[in-house]
């Protein structure tokens, strides 16, 4: 028979063999033992533990995710509103600027500026504050 | 005429967990005898080594009991178990790959069993972990789920949290490469 056509049946009875002996040679009794020794020896873990337990990718992440969360509370507790459309606003002007006009506006931004404009409504790359074209800078450097 | 003697009600799984749950340590043990060499058969066909086949099976029992608060009656507990061991399994890997230990080498047992062990488990079976070896976990899991334990898609789809329409193409994905593997 050619071995392309072995039947499904086949490979489910080899598929069944599989692990057998091994299983076999568990000794299930010990093994039962040993577990219930074990839940009885390690106290359940806490909250925390059990979350530093977790992979590194997981500590990671949720590390990131608290970070994030903070900021993003942090920035909306501070940020007087609308300044988030300002940024966007400018954001689109920058994009038209070449790196010689970005980096000249750098060196003007890093002398210190007056103060910010109070409504965002009509805003341009001039409403912005010094903290802030620098921000947006780097974030397009970046 | 004699009366025959009552028959002692087996518990169920769903009694002994609970009764795990209450403090009853012989409670765990018994679900410990009931799923142990189930558990082992499923671990060494997905891979895992013999010498720490005992360590894998204790190690998924401890996971399971722990979270057993976690377990819905979805499926059987016997599914929720071995989808726990395949974690475990993952797991060891992993480990033993950041270790740089050789025994789970090769991700799995795929190629490097014990020479006597494949001698004697026959050419077919040695083929098969090896194409089991290298299948995508999912493929390999499901396969063993349906194929060697015998279950239905539905409940292979929500041991492993996806539908039984996927369960299906994953075990028809993994039938035909191990074929492909075996010819």
């Amino acid at each position: 028979m050619n071995r392309d056509e072995l039947p499904d049946a086949k490979l489910q009875e080899l598929a069944q063999r599989l692990g057998v002996r091994a299983a076999e040679r568990l000794d299930v009794e010990r093994t039962a033992q040993a577990v219930v020794t074990r839940l009885r020896e390690t106290p359940r873990a806490s909250v925390v533990t059990r979350l530093w337990m977790q992979p590194a990718w997981l500590k990671v992440a949720a590390t990131v995710v608290l970070l994030l969360g903070a900021g993003a509370v942090t920035r909306g507790l501070w940020r007087p509103p609308g300044s988030a459309a300002a940024g966007e606003a400018a954001a689109a002007a920058l994009n038209e600027l070449t790196t010689d006009q970005l980096q000249q506006l750098l060196e003007i931004v890093d002398q210190p500026t007056e103060a910010a404009p109070e409504s965002p409504a009509d805003a341009s790359l001039e409403d912005l504050t010094a903290p802030q074209l620098r921000e947006l800078l780097r974030s397009l450097e970046g | 005429m004699p009366h025959a003697e009552p028959v002692a009600a087996v518990p169920t799984d769903a009694a002994l967990i609970a009764a795990w749950q209450g403090g009853d340590e012989q409670a765990a043990a018994e679900l410990v005898r009931r799923h142990a060499r189930a558990l082992a058969r499923f671990l060494a066909s997905a891979g895992a080594p013999d010498a720490d086949l005992d360590d894998l099976v204790q190690e998924t029992f401890i996971r399971a009991f722990r979270g057993v608060g976690r377990f819905r009656g979805q499926c059987r507990f016997r599914t929720w178990l071995l989808t726990i061991g395949g974690n475990v399994l993952k797991d060891a890997v992993r480990r033993a790959r950041r270790a740089k230990v050789v025994p789970l080498a090769d991700e799995l047992r795929a190629t490097d069993g014990d020479p006597h062990e494949r001698a004697v488990a026959g050419e077919a079976e040695g083929r098969l972990l090896d194409g089991l070896g290298r299948l995508s976990r999912m493929q390999r899991e499901v396969f063993l789920l349906r194929a060697q334990q015998g279950l239905a898609y539905d409940e292979i789809a929500a041991a492993l949290g996806t539908s039984p329409g996927a369960a299906r193409v994953h075990y028809h994905h993994a039938v035909k490469r191990l074929k492909e593997y075996l010819s």
